[in-house]
């Protein structure tokens, strides 16, 4: 594997095992935390997600942001709130399921095959249907 | 509350995510995109071996020799020319002014190389590995069948939890790849970037969130 490869998948092992740590040790993958966060009964996740994104953008300006990536489409608002009640529901977005069924909670492998079966449908919709180019959110 | 991390231990985590993924990989961290490229692992394995297969010269070579066929080959000069000077013997007939439309390929930074399917999967992996580790290292691990008394109360309690968790699953994975992006792609990497098309969507699925998360204490 050439050197770029390497790194690019080195990054992805490192990184991967520090979200997964962080996301769980915030408590992303807790019901209970997760709907206290979107009904402000408990600001500390809302802190973290928020602090988190000012301090990334704090780093992302002193060395210069890349270029944008993601565009505004027609899928991008309907798409956004699909998913925020899909997670208001059943507590999971791509990556929390993941680390809920990590954690024991065996009932997040219904999660995850949701997740599966709606990204296909997903992507078959948009080849019959909406033809519309979502882009991604930059990779 | 219950051994978890205050905010500010979560958010420079969260934020050495963010921009530490970047700097390492070129790209962003977006598990949604990571989940439905190793979905469609087989269509994006062929575009891979398309692109490695893909020949630079021998497409010019191609290309030179269409055009050539079609426009007469003082035309392919001229544009061969315009790519790279010092290869191509000038053309006599060919007109002065249509040397100008230049390429502006040195104008832009080349692009980082696109991640490979095999490190998302192990990116999917490893978010895995991360999660069983904070759950063994705290104590919290425990194999169970249901997923906490809140759910149970607020949502769906005995055999209905699996649907329920089956069709926000369904939500969620369909919204996510309709809107371009989740929580970890839109919320964290493209808020951070300032992406305007990021801050909508943000906006969008935490404010339904909220929405649908008041009605599940009034409703259910």
């Amino acid at each position: 594997m050439k050197a770029p490869g390497r790194r690019i998948l080195a990054g992805n092992i490192a990184f991967g095992l520090l979200f997964g740590f962080a996301i769980a040790n915030i408590g992303f993958g807790d019901f209970g935390e997760l709907n206290r966060m979107f009904t402000f009964g408990d600001l500390r996740m809302l802190g973290a997600f928020g602090g988190g994104v000012a301090l990334a953008a704090a780093a992302f300006a002193v060395v210069g942001r890349p270029p944008p990536r993601a565009r505004l489409h027609a899928g991008l608002v309907p798409g956004a709130m699909l998913f925020g009640t899909g997670w208001a529901i059943s507590g999971g977005c791509p990556a929390i399921p993941i680390v809920q069924v990590a954690s024991g909670a065996v009932p997040g492998v219904a999660t995850i095959a949701g997740v599966v079966v709606g990204m296909a449908a997903c992507r078959r919709a948009n080849e019959r249907w909406f033809h519309l180019d979502q882009g991604s959110c930059g990779l | 509350m219950s051994g978890y991390w205050p905010w500010w231990v979560g958010a420079p985590a969260l934020a050495t995510v963010t921009f530490g993924y970047w700097r390492t990989v070129g790209r962003t961290l977006g598990a949604s995109t990571a989940w439905d490229r190793v979905l469609h692992w087989r269509e994006e394995r062929a575009v891979e071996q398309l692109d490695a297969a893909f020949d630079d010269a021998g497409f010019e070579a191609a290309l030179s020799a269409a055009t050539a066929e079609a426009f007469g080959s003082a035309t392919v000069a001229v544009a061969t020319r315009a790519v790279a000077p010092s290869v191509i013997e000038a053309a006599p007939d060919a007109p002065a002014a249509a040397a100008a439309p230049a390429t502006d390929a040195d104008a832009a930074p080349a692009p980082a190389p696109p991640v490979p399917v095999a490190a998302h999967a192990a990116l999917l992996a490893s978010i895995f590995v991360g999660g069983l580790i904070a759950a063994v290292v705290s104590g919290r691990f425990e194999v169970r069948l249901d997923m906490g008394p809140d759910f149970a109360s607020l949502v769906a309690g005995g055999w209905r939890m699996w649907p329920t968790l089956f069709l926000g699953g369904v939500l969620a994975g369909f919204g996510t790849r309709l809107a371009g992006g989740c929580s970890s792609g839109h919320g964290l990497s493209g808020c951070s970037r300032l992406q305007p098309a990021s801050l909508v969507a943000t906006a969008a699925f935490f404010g339904t969130a909220v929405a649908v998360s008041f009605l599940l204490w009034d409703v259910l």
